[in-house]
């Protein structure tokens, strides 16, 4: 499950703000073909190679730097789990996937949950715990801290 | 807070097999909507017509070092276009953004907190498909 990260309890780790120049300089290099069905399922667009894809408008075949920012930030989380990631461009079907991962560490300055969502790790100075509701979750996010 | 466009009611423009054919009822336009859809096409295709269109300014996450805040504060009668908007627009640019009757916004993003709009001035991309052209228009949100 994700972990969601206050911003002050982000010590010694990089919080990433720009999803899609971090996908563009490193992300992309790490792609293999667990990132084919996040693109398939988020911009409707076929992972061609590492580095292309067939778009869903026209087909047109494209470099992968042009997936929306939603399925980098996505894939961000996906494969760098030591980094936190910003997910406030994120539309809501991306938001569904990430609240689905079995594992990486997201920041929002606001709440934003997916109603989708089971179980979430959060982090905030007093450590680690388990949230399994959004009514739960909400309230932990609006908390000062 | 619903002003009429102050520089343009509407936008039609052609990038190869891309259309954009979209009506600004007022003078913030918010653009919001899931992943995928479009949103930074759209952008891509307003940036080029900027190229030709010397009131039409184009801001994103590329320009987040950049002095663009200082260019709209500046500025008088530009439309200006803003994606990536949640990582560029704080709570003071979105509060004079708000207040600003003599520019216009196109604002790519998803959460406009700040921006005092009603209902009525959020939209989603629509694209479809026409022989083989993809047309992206504008649609209410609510």
């Amino acid at each position: 499950m994700i972990t969601i990260y206050k911003k002050k309890a982000i010590k010694n780790m990089e919080l990433v703000a720009l999803n899609d120049v971090y996908f563009n300089k490193y992300t992309s290099d790490m792609l293999d073909e667990k990132a084919a069905n996040i693109i398939k399922k988020i911009d409707c667009s076929e992972m061609l190679d590492k580095y292309t894809i067939r778009s869903r408008f026209n087909g047109n075949v494209l470099n992968i730097d042009k997936l929306s920012t939603g399925c980098k930030t996505v894939l961000n989380i996906m494969y760098n789990p030591d980094k936190v990631f910003d997910i406030c461009e994120c539309g809501d079907n991306a938001l569904d996937v990430i609240y689905s991962l079995p594992e990486g560490n997201v920041y929002c300055d606001y709440p934003f949950i997916s109603f989708d969502m089971e179980k979430v790790n959060v982090c905030d100075k007093s450590g680690v715990h388990e949230v399994t509701s959004y009514e739960e979750l909400k309230e932990w996010w609006t908390n000062e801290d | 807070m619903k002003i009429k466009p102050t520089v343009l009611n509407k936008i039609h423009t052609k990038h190869t097999s891309f259309e954009v054919d979209i009506t600004l009822d007022y003078n913030v336009t918010f653009i919001c909507g899931e992943s995928g859809v479009g949103k930074s096409a759209l952008y891509s295709l307003l940036e080029e017509l900027a190229a030709e269109d010397k009131r039409i300014r184009c801001f994103n996450y590329l320009d987040k070092k950049k002095r663009y805040k200082n260019s709209i504060k500046q500025s008088k009668e530009k439309l200006f276009v803003i994606d990536n908007a949640d990582i560029l627009l704080d709570d003071s640019i979105r509060g004079y953004i708000a207040l600003d009757s003599e520019n216009q916004y196109i604002i790519i993003g998803r959460n406009p907190t700040g921006l005092v709009l009603s209902m009525d001035e959020i939209y989603e991309l629509n694209s479809e498909n026409k022989n083989g052209k993809t047309l992206f228009t504008l649609r209410k949100q609510f």
